[in-house]
């Protein structure tokens, strides 16, 4: 239960997730998910608020500029089919 | 002679309420009775400081949710940030990994939402895999946002409420991430209320798009093969409370029951085949021998 103090390693992961107001961020290996709405208020909340999410974008862009092999587009996999059980 | 038998197991199953480990988690302490008997191969309950699971260890997958929502445990708002994490107390061939999730393209789709906890560990408890779907990201990140902003209204205009959600797979295929996690085909919030004895549940597809229907909680038992609210009259499971609009959000918070955005039992908007759900829940029923 580490607080987000610690830097932010863009795509490195599956488990970081936190809010900005009413923002919710999740990281994940493929993608980094920014969904909700934030006001970023003309005060030091907002600017705060401001910087966190500066920060996550860019450490997303640092990471996928180093990505010598950055694709097109991601690969998303296949699911398959089976008899459903219940 | 087949149908018989499988009758009477559903009917001993359905005439006493669930036990569960969990105390101060369902109303009256009773969980939901499994009337599917299907779904209870490796079905285990999972006790949490604020909620309860009832997770699957054939699909990998939670097969329901409960929460007792209450005012003054919504009321506090806290800065989350938290780690999802597997489910350490489930056998490792039961339950999903972090892997299995990795570039499906789905969101881990809370259950229990994050947002309906108000401590820390009562927090982090809700992102262990064992109370997280495979979710279609449009619909876990709008809709059913929406519909667990509308829940959480109305548990604070009401006093409290009792809440159990859960996936469901419908349909003789069933989509299956990694090899191992099967993915839902619906989801459902079922709500009750208390103070009247009335309940109501919101039932989504787990795909893009708003559409949305409320059913009763009869309607619900015969599509799921789950009685969530054992204890409730036969009559108010059939009669579905009005629940509140997901997209009305009131900006009151002490808003009372008709200003909570409330809209009567029936189809939202958009979609109109309740009858063809309520249908369909039937040929379950035939087509699993009962």
């Amino acid at each position: 239960m580490t607080k987000t103090t610690k830097p932010f390693m863009a795509f490195q992961n599956e488990t970081d997730s936190f809010q900005i107001g009413d923002i919710t961020v999740e990281n994940r290996l493929d993608r980094i998910s920014i969904y909700g709405s934030l006001d970023i208020t003309k005060d030091k909340r907002g600017l705060a608020d401001a910087l966190v999410l500066k920060r996550i974008i860019d450490a997303s862009i640092e990471e996928m500029k180093r990505d010598k092999n950055l694709p097109d587009k991601i690969d998303i996999l296949q699911t398959n089919t089976v008899p459903n059980p219940f | 002679m087949k149908k018989i038998t499988s009758l009477a197991v559903l009917l001993s199953l359905s005439l006493s309420a669930a036990q569960t480990q969990c105390a101060n988690i369902y109303y009256s302490n009773n969980a939901p009775d499994i009337l599917n008997i299907n779904l209870t191969q490796k079905a285990r309950e999972l006790c949490y400081s604020a909620y309860a699971v009832m997770h699957s260890g054939v699909a990998r997958s939670p097969l329901w949710s409960a929460e007792h929502l209450y005012g003054s445990r919504l009321n506090t708002k806290v800065e989350r940030s938290n780690q999802f994490h597997p489910e350490d107390r489930l056998p490792k061939d039961e339950r999903s990994e972090l892997a299995d999730f990795s570039k499906s393209g789905y969101d881990r789709g809370h259950l229990a939402p994050a947002r309906d906890f108000s401590t820390e560990q009562s927090e982090y408890e809700s992102f262990t895999l064992s109370n997280l779907i495979f979710q279609n990201h449009d619909n876990n990140t709008k809709l059913w946002a929406d519909i667990e902003d509308a829940t959480r209204r109305l548990a604070k205009a009401n006093g409290e409420l009792y809440v159990i959600t859960g996936p469901l797979f419908i349909g003789n295929a069933i989509q299956q991430a990694n090899n191992r996690v099967l993915i839902p085909t619906k989801i459902y919030k079922a709500i009750f209320d208390p103070s009247t004895g009335q309940g109501a549940a919101y039932l989504v597809d787990n795909a893009p798009g708003y559409n949305y229907q409320i059913i009763s909680i009869a309607q619900l038992e015969n599509i799921s093969g789950i009685s969530v609210f054992p204890e409730m009259s036969q009559r108010n499971k059939s009669d579905a409370m009005g629940l509140p609009e997901p997209k009305a959000r009131s900006s009151t918070p002490n808003a009372k029951y008709d200003s909570a955005g409330l809209r009567e039992g029936g189809t939202s908007g958009a979609v109109g085949h309740n009858l063809d759900l309520a249908e369909k829940g039937l040929k379950w029923f035939y087509k699993k021998g009962f």
